[in-house]
C-alpha cells in the first residue's frame, strides 16, 4: 500500500507562490473577493508563510509552503463528531464536504490551521473550473487533499490498462507548478523513491515534530551557507 | 379500593400512561442510539474503547432515570391509590 | 398552623393564580431582544456564518463561548438543590425549586448554541446517525442529553406535592395538574415512595452534572493548542460553573422576589448563606486561575507564553483583568462582610460574577485560536451585531422560559416549607441533641 508523501526544500523556495495559484486553479479554490480577504477569510489549501528574523523583524528569513502536512495521528480527525474528515489507508487525511456539519472543530485542533472554511457560498458553477474536483458548499471545512482526483484518474488509468500506477504519474498540482522543483511528491513507502530519499536527508525535519502529529510534508533546511 | 368510574378519572390515568411511557420510550430510544454508534464504531474499528466505555457509563445512568421515574409513577398513581 | 398553612398557599400561589401587567410589560420587553436574536439568526441561517466576526484563524467565537457560559449556568441547580438536600441543611427549602429550574432551562439554551455555531445545521442528524465517541463533541452531546433528562426528573419530583396542590386549589388547568400529580394525596405510602426517589436522583444528579462541565473542557483541553491542552481544565471548569451557577440563582432570586413578594420567604439570611458559598467559589476560582497561570508562566514555553502575554498585557488585556476584577476583587470586596445590606451586597457581587465568568470563558476560547503557532499575520475577532443580537436573545430567552416556568407552577417548594415548619425544627433539635455526649443514664 502506498503512503504518499511530500519533501519541500525550503533552500530552493523562492516565495514565488506559483504553488499556491496551481492549487487554486486545480482545485477550484474560491477567490473569497476583496471584503473577505480583508476579514482574513481568504482560502488557500497551499500557503506560503514567511518567518521573519526574531530580533529584525523587517528581515524574512525564510518562506514555508505549507499545504496540509495530511499528519499519520492527526490531530483534527480525532475530533471530528461525524467521520467528515478521517485518514485512508494511503495516508490522506480526506475531507468528506457531504457529512461535515460545520462545527469547526478540525481547524480548531490543527497545529498547522491548514483547514479553511466556507464562510459564505462562495462560488457557483462556472466554465473553466476543473470538472474533477468538487465545489464545496457553505458551511464545511475544506483543505489541500494531495490532489487526490489525480491519484483516481491515474488509477483508473492504470487499472484500465492492467498495470500498477508508476512513480512520477500522480503528482500534485504544487509540485508541478513549483519552478524551482522545490516540491517533491511520491510513495513514501517505496524506499527508492525520490521522496523517499530526500526524506531520508541529514536537512530533513518536520514542523512541530514535538507534538506528535507525524506529519508526511517534510522539509529540508537550507543548505550550509544558511540560504 | 377506589373505582375509576368518573370519565375525566380515566382520561386523566390514560394520559398519565402516555407521559410516562413516552418518557421511557424516549429514553430507550437514547440508549438505542448510543448502541448504534458502538455497534458502528466497532464495524468500523474506530477507537473501539471509547465506543464501549462511554455508552457503558452512560446507558446505565439513563436505565436508572427511566426506572426512577416509572418507580414514581407506579408508587404513586397506580398503588398509591390504595388506602 | 392552618393559618400559615393557607397563608403560604395564597402568597406562592398567586403568581399563578393572577397575572399582573408587569408579567405583560416583562414579556414584551423579553420578546424584543428575542426578535432580535430570531432576525440575527435567521440572516445567519440564509447568508452563512460569514455574517459573524469568525475568521481564520479565530474560527470560534461568542457562540461557543456562549455555549460554555450558558452550560455553566446549569450548574446552579445541582450544588443548591442536590448537595443542601443531602446535607440536609435547612435553609435550602425557598431555593430548591428556583435552583431547579434555572438548571432545566438553561440546558435548551446552552445546547442551542451549538446549534447556532453549526455552518450546517441542516446537518444536525449526521451526528445521531453517524456519531464517533473519539470526539468531545459526541461526549458533550451524550454528557448533556444525560444532564437534561435528569435534571427535568429531578425538578419534577419535588414539584409532584405542589401540583397536587395546584390541582386541588387553583381552579383552572384542572386536567393538566391531575395528569402530572399522579394521584398524590399525601399517603404514608406515597411520600415513602416520594423521598425515596427524590434521594436517588440527589445522588444520580451529581456525577451526571459534574461530568456535564468536565466534557465541555475536554473540548478544549483534548487539543494540542497553547493554553488549552492543560489538565486543570475538568475541575476549572466544573468550580467556575458553579460559581457562575450560583451567581445566576441569586439574580434570579433577588429579581422574583421583588415581583412577587416573596420577601417572607427569601430572607437576608438565605443570602447571606449564598453569598458565603459564593465567596468560598471566588476564592475557590482564584486559587485555579492562579494555579493555570503560574505554571504556564513558570515554564515560560514560548507557545504558551505567546497567549499568556497576550491575556496579560497584550491586545487581550482589557478582557483579562476586567475578568480578574469581577470575578475576584468584588466579590471579595462584597461579600467578605455580610452582616448589612446582605441582599444588596450579594446581588453587586453576583452581577459582577455573572460577567466575569462571561468574560473568563471568552479569554479561554478566543486568545488561543487568535495566535497560531505558525508565523501567520495578526488579526483581530469583533463579533458583529448577529452574535450580539444571538446572545441577547437567548438570554433574554432563558428569561422568558423561567418566567413563563413562574407562572404555571410555583416557584417556592409549598410543601417544603410547610415541611420545615411542621418537622424540620423537630428533626434539626433531635440532630443536635444527637451530635453532643448523652445523657448518662441513672446519673445521681
Amino acid at each position: 500500500m502506498a503512503l504518499w508523501g511530500m519533501v519541500i526544500d525550503l533552500d530552493r523556495c523562492t516565495g514565488c507562490q506559483a504553488c499556491v495559484m496551481a492549487c487554486k486553479a486545480e482545485n477550484n479554490v474560491p477567490a473569497v473577493g476583496k471584503k473577505e480577504a480583508t476579514k482574513g477569510r481568504t482560502i488557500s489549501w497551499m500557503q506560503v508563510l514567511t518567518e521573519t528574523d526574531e530580533e529584525h523583524h523587517e528581515e524574512k528569513v525564510r518562506f514555508i509552503p505549507r499545504p496540509c502536512l495530511q499528519c499519520d495521528d492527526p490531530p483534527c480527525t480525532k475530533v471530528c463528531p461525524v467521520y467528515a474528515t478521517y485518514r485512508n489507508p494511503e495516508g490522506i487525511v480526506a475531507q468528506i464536504y457531504n457529512r461535515c456539519i460545520g462545527c469547526r472543530f478540525c481547524m480548531a485542533a490543527c497545529p498547522y490551521n491548514a483547514k479553511f472554511f466556507n464562510w459564505y457560498t462562495y462560488q457557483k458553477e462556472q466554465p473553466g473550473q476543473n470538472p474533477d474536483v468538487s465545489l464545496r458548499p457553505k458551511g464545511v471545512v475544506e483543505k489541500c487533499t494531495f490532489c487526490h482526483h489525480r491519484l483516481q484518474k491515474a488509477r483508473e488509468r492504470a487499472h484500465a490498462e492492467n498495470r500498477e500506477i508508476q512513480p512520477g504519474e500522480y503528482n500534485t498540482a504544487c509540485a508541478d507548478a513549483c519552478p524551482a522543483q522545490a516540491i517533491t511528491f511520491g510513495d513514501l513507502s517505496d524506499p527508492g523513491s525520490e521522496v523517499s530519499k530526500l526524506a531520508r536527508s541529514p536537512r530533513a525535519f518536520k514542523l512541530q515534530e514535538e507534538l506528535g502529529t507525524k506529519p508526511k510534508v517534510i522539509y529540508l533546511t537550507e543548505g550550509e551557507g544558511g540560504g | 379500593m377506589e373505582n375509576l368510574h368518573s370519565p375525566s378519572d380515566r382520561l386523566i390515568r390514560k394520559l398519565q400512561w402516555v407521559w410516562v411511557a413516552g418518557f421511557i420510550v424516549l429514553v430507550l430510544g437514547i440508549i438505542t442510539w448510543f448502541i448504534h454508534l458502538m455497534r458502528a464504531a466497532l464495524w468500523l474499528g474506530d477507537v473501539p474503547s471509547a465506543a464501549i466505555g462511554i455508552p457503558l457509563v452512560a446507558i446505565p445512568i439513563f436505565l436508572a432515570l427511566a426506572s426512577v421515574v416509572f418507580y414514581v409513577f407506579w408508587g404513586l398513581a397506580i398503588r398509591g391509590r390504595d388506602r | 398552623m392552618v393559618d400559615h398553612k393557607d397563608h403560604d398557599e395564597d402568597i406562592l400561589l398567586a403568581p399563578i393564580a393572577h397575572t399582573g401587567p408587569g408579567f405583560y410589560w416583562a414579556v414584551a420587553g423579553l420578546s424584543v431582544f428575542i426578535l432580535w436574536g430570531a432576525i440575527a439568526y435567521a440572516v445567519q441561517l440564509y447568508e452563512g456564518l460569514g455574517v459573524t466576526g469568525l475568521q481564520q484563524p479565530v474560527s470560534w467565537g461568542l457562540y461557543v463561548t456562549n455555549f460554555v457560559f450558558f452550560i455553566g449556568i446549569s450548574h446552579a441547580g445541582t450544588l443548591i438543590s442536590a448537595i443542601l438536600r443531602l446535607s440536609r441543611a435547612e435553609w435550602r427549602r425557598p431555593i430548591t425549586r428556583m435552583a431547579e429550574v434555572i438548571t432545566a432551562m438553561v440546558l435548551f439554551i446552552g445546547a442551542g448554541q451549538i446549534l447556532v455555531d453549526m455552518g450546517r445545521p441542516d446537518r444536525i442528524f449526521n451526528v445521531i446517525r453517524h456519531g464517533r465517541y473519539q470526539s468531545p463533541l459526541l461526549w458533550d452531546a451524550t454528557s448533556i442529553s444525560a444532564y437534561l433528562s435528569a435534571s427535568l426528573t429531578y425538578l419534577y419530583l419535588p414539584m409532584i406535592p405542589d401540583i397536587a396542590i395546584l390541582r386541588d386549589r387553583l381552579g383552572k388547568w384542572k386536567l393538566f395538574y391531575s395528569v402530572l400529580a399522579l394521584g398524590w394525596t399525601g399517603t404514608e405510602a406515597q411520600k415513602r415512595v416520594l423521598n425515596r426517589a427524590i434521594a436517588i436522583m440527589c445522588v444520580l444528579v451529581i456525577p451526571v452534572a459534574v461530568s456535564v462541565h468536565t466534557v465541555v473542557s475536554f473540548v478544549f483541553s483534548m487539543t494540542l493548542q497553547p493554553m488549552w491542552h492543560s489538565t486543570i481544565f475538568g475541575p476549572y471548569f466544573v468550580v467556575g460553573a458553579i460559581f457562575s451557577g450560583i451567581a445566576a440563582l441569586i439574580v434570579a432570586m433577588i429579581i422574583f422576589r421583588k415581583a412577587y413578594g416573596l420577601e417572607p420567604y427569601l430572607k437576608p439570611i438565605h443570602f447571606r448563606y449564598l453569598g458565603q458559598l459564593l465567596l468560598i467559589m471566588a476564592l475557590l476560582w482564584f486559587y485555579f486561575t492562579f494555579a493555570e497561570y503560574l505554571t504556564g508562566y513558570y515554564g515560560a514555553e514560548p507557545e504558551e507564553m505567546k497567549i499568556f502575554w497576550s491575556k496579560f498585557s497584550g491586545p487581550f488585556w482589557p478582557f483579562f483583568w476586567a475578568m480578574v476584577l469581577c470575578n475576584f476583587f468584588i466579590p471579595l470586596a462584597c461579600l467578605v462582610r455580610l452582616g448589612r445590606r446582605t441582599v444588596g451586597k450579594v446581588l453587586a457581587a453576583s452581577l459582577s460574577i455573572i460577567v466575569g465568568m462571561w468574560l473568563e470563558r471568552f479569554i479561554i476560547v478566543v486568545p488561543t485560536l487568535s495566535i497560531p503557532r505558525l508565523p501567520f499575520p495578526q488579526t483581530i475577532y469583533l463579533p458583529t451585531w448577529v452574535e450580539l443580537g444571538e446572545f441577547a436573545g437567548s438570554l433574554a430567552l432563558f428569561a422568558l422560559f423561567y418566567l413563563l416556568f413562574t407562572k404555571v407552577f410555583p416557584i417556592i417548594s409549598i410543601w417544603e416549607i410547610r415541611e420545615g415548619r411542621e418537622e424540620g425544627v423537630k428533626e434539626v433539635e433531635e440532630r443536635v441533641k444527637s451530635y453532643l455526649p448523652d445523657e448518662a443514664k441513672g446519673a445521681a
